[in-house]
């Protein structure tokens, strides 16, 4: 009741404490949800259907246009190698688009378009469509992510120039990976033929037997082509983006830990006044038999009520934040922030250290005041 | 000690400021059960003093103390004792601002036994013997000073306890409120048989007492 109570008696005391922490916690909130949201994203790329090895000329990355690209013999090569289910080339490039909006998407203002065959999309996680799949031999259809869509300002209809011949809009796909939503593909054969890469592709996804070690897989196709060929997992590519996203946490953990100092100095401000000003009641506790481990306890829980309590407040200016910054953003919506069960926790098990670690010393002061002083106290 | 004395003190000494102020220099006295003692002395003469050495607030240096069978100068948590044994009433009522009535009245109650349900029960019990009941879910700071003084006897009185200390408790209110306060003191006293030890300024207010001590430089000088 006490410790409900006596952390607002001083209104304004107590809401500039709580600014103070829900500051950083805020901080925390935000940066979760982004890292959140990314993780999320790369998760979203290992989803069931889709391809678990991505191979590529060596040297090479697997969303390179340039990096070298493969024979497309190698695609049906690949399924003599034991493990394997299935493969599917594809060719990517960044192609430079003409728009009647104008404006520029994507790295280096270009859209990341594939061609991959009609019936092979869905080990690229596209399984399903709002629209139809553009037909094979060499049709000016296209397909595009719910992210170029919005971006380019296209619908199910439109159509989209590149390099100078216009594709039709047939279906806009959403697998959840920005990357991928941000992209578009075509027929294989299509983009080919306008790149003059016949009989080219820039990597090969590969589909493993259910049964099979998708690493040991990617181990045999590398021993059966050391000098050409390079494969990577999904799982290795995942946590290739996971450590990045982990440079992101290590900067949150650092705000954490500064939150931590900088609340924890304010909330030993605020209590330390808030003890000074109550001395005489606290000597009157002592006068009707409170033991100094209940003052103690009172005094503790007073601080971390406060503290929870800028925890809520400091989630809430998180999520605002993120919306507001996501909102003034050119690409806002390639990615979704996340706010996940484990930021939350975070949130809260900081804002309960700045409350235990602000509150500790004027709770022991307060427990160690003597009663006669306390009750002379003016 | 004898069944008859609550409260039995010898030689007892206290000094503040490195025994530069004596403000206890040996003080011997005993207190029956059920008694109604007044403590009358010029500022500074250490009756304050006495009054929060039987409450356990403070330790004296020298001598003996023993109140209710307990040897207050050997044990070392007091918090129980105060809580069981002991009700203060402050010159200053003493109440805390931000809690309603009632919960000032249960606040002695959180060391006990009782659940939530049986200290609202108790809290107000004593808020009727003092005639505010109907104030139970009132905030302090609403109240008359004669109506905070009943507050704090009523958390004086809430645990059972064996002596009332009460520091002048009428020192704070105009004569008319501070009569009614006396009279509720005594009427408890004599109702709860508790015993009573007031400190006070006031020769009228003493003679209500069934004895006077007059205290003089830390030490008793007599007793009437």
């Amino acid at each position: 009741m006490l410790m409900v109570k006596n952390p607002f008696r001083n209104k304004t005391r107590a809401i500039l404490a709580i600014i103070g922490i829900s500051i950083g916690i805020a901080t925390i909130v935000a940066l979760g949800m982004v890292t959140g949201g990314l993780q999320n994203s790369t998760q979203n790329t290992l989803k069931a259907g889709s391809a678990e090895i991505s191979v590529t000329k060596i040297g090479s990355g697997s969303f390179g246009s340039s990096g070298g690209t493969l024979d497309e013999s190698l695609v049906e090569d690949l399924k003599n190698i034991s493990g394997v289910k299935d493969t599917a080339g594809i060719l990517r490039v960044n192609a430079n688009i003409s728009t009647t909006s104008g404006g520029g998407f994507g790295p280096m203002g270009g859209l990341y378009l594939s061609g991959i065959s009609r019936n092979k999309l869905n080990m690229v996680g596209i399984d399903s469509i709002n629209g139809s799949f553009y037909t094979e031999n060499d049709s000016k259809e296209i397909i595009i992510g719910k992210t170029a869509a919005g971006n380019l300002n296209k619908t199910v209809g439109s159509t989209i120039n590149i390099y100078g011949t216009d594709f039709k809009v047939t279906g806009i796909f959403e697998t959840g990976n920005f990357i991928q939503d941000g992209g578009a593909y075509v027929s294989l054969s299509t983009l080919q033929n306008l790149t003059s890469n016949q009989d080219k592709v820039s990597s090969i996804a590969v589909k493993v037997d259910p049964d099979a070690n998708s690493s040991q897989v990617s181990q045999s196709i590398q021993n059966a082509y050391p000098n050409d060929l390079s494969a990577t997992t999904a799982a290795d590519q995942a946590n290739r983006i996971n450590q990045s996203l982990g440079a992101i946490d290590t900067a949150s953990w650092a705000i954490s830990l500064l939150a931590i100092i900088i609340g924890g100095v304010g909330v030993i401000n605020t209590m330390i006044m808030s003890v000074y000003e109550r001395t005489r009641e606290i000597g009157v506790l002592k006068a009707v038999g409170w033991k100094n481990k209940r003052i103690l306890g009172m005094i503790l829980g007073e601080s971390i009520v406060l503290t929870l309590v800028a925890a809520v407040v400091g989630v809430i200016m998180g999520i605002i934040a993120v919306e507001i910054i996501l909102n003034f953003m050119p690409s806002s919506d390639s990615f979704t922030p996340l706010l996940t069960l484990d930021t939350l926790l975070k949130a809260f098990a900081v804002a309960f250290l700045v409350g235990v670690i602000g509150g500790l010393y004027p709770a022991y002061r307060a427990s160690r005041l003597a009663p006669t002083e306390a009750l002379r106290y003016e | 000690m004898s069944e008859e004395n609550i409260i039995e003190i010898h030689n007892l000494k206290k000094n503040y400021d490195k025994g530069n102020i004596k403000a206890l220099n040996g003080i011997d006295l005993k207190i029956k059960r059920g008694e109604f003692i007044s403590i009358m002395g010029p500022s500074g003469s250490g009756k304050s003093t006495l009054l929060n050495m039987i409450g356990a607030l403070d330790r004296a240096e020298e001598g003996s103390i023993k109140v209710a069978d307990i040897d207050l100068m050997e044990k070392t948590d007091l918090s129980e004792f105060r809580s069981q044994e002991i009700g203060f009433v402050f010159q200053m009522h003493n109440l805390i601002p931000n809690l309603t009535v009632l919960e000032n009245v249960e606040i002695p109650m959180y060391e006990g036994k009782l659940n939530s349900e049986q200290m609202r029960e108790r809290a107000l019990e004593l808020l009727e013997a003092v005639g505010l009941r109907e104030k139970a879910e009132t905030n302090p700071t609403k109240l008359s000073g004669g109506e905070r003084q009943r507050v704090a006897i009523a958390r004086a009185l809430v645990n059972h306890p064996s002596i009332i200390l009460a520091d002048e408790p009428t020192g704070a209110l105009d004569s008319k409120t501070g009569d009614i306060i006396l009279k509720l003191l005594k009427d408890l006293h004599n109702k709860e048989h508790v015993t009573l030890v007031m400190v006070t300024h006031e020769p009228y207010v003493a003679k209500m007492a069934d004895r006077i001590l007059n205290v003089f430089d830390g030490k008793i000088k007599s007793s009437s």
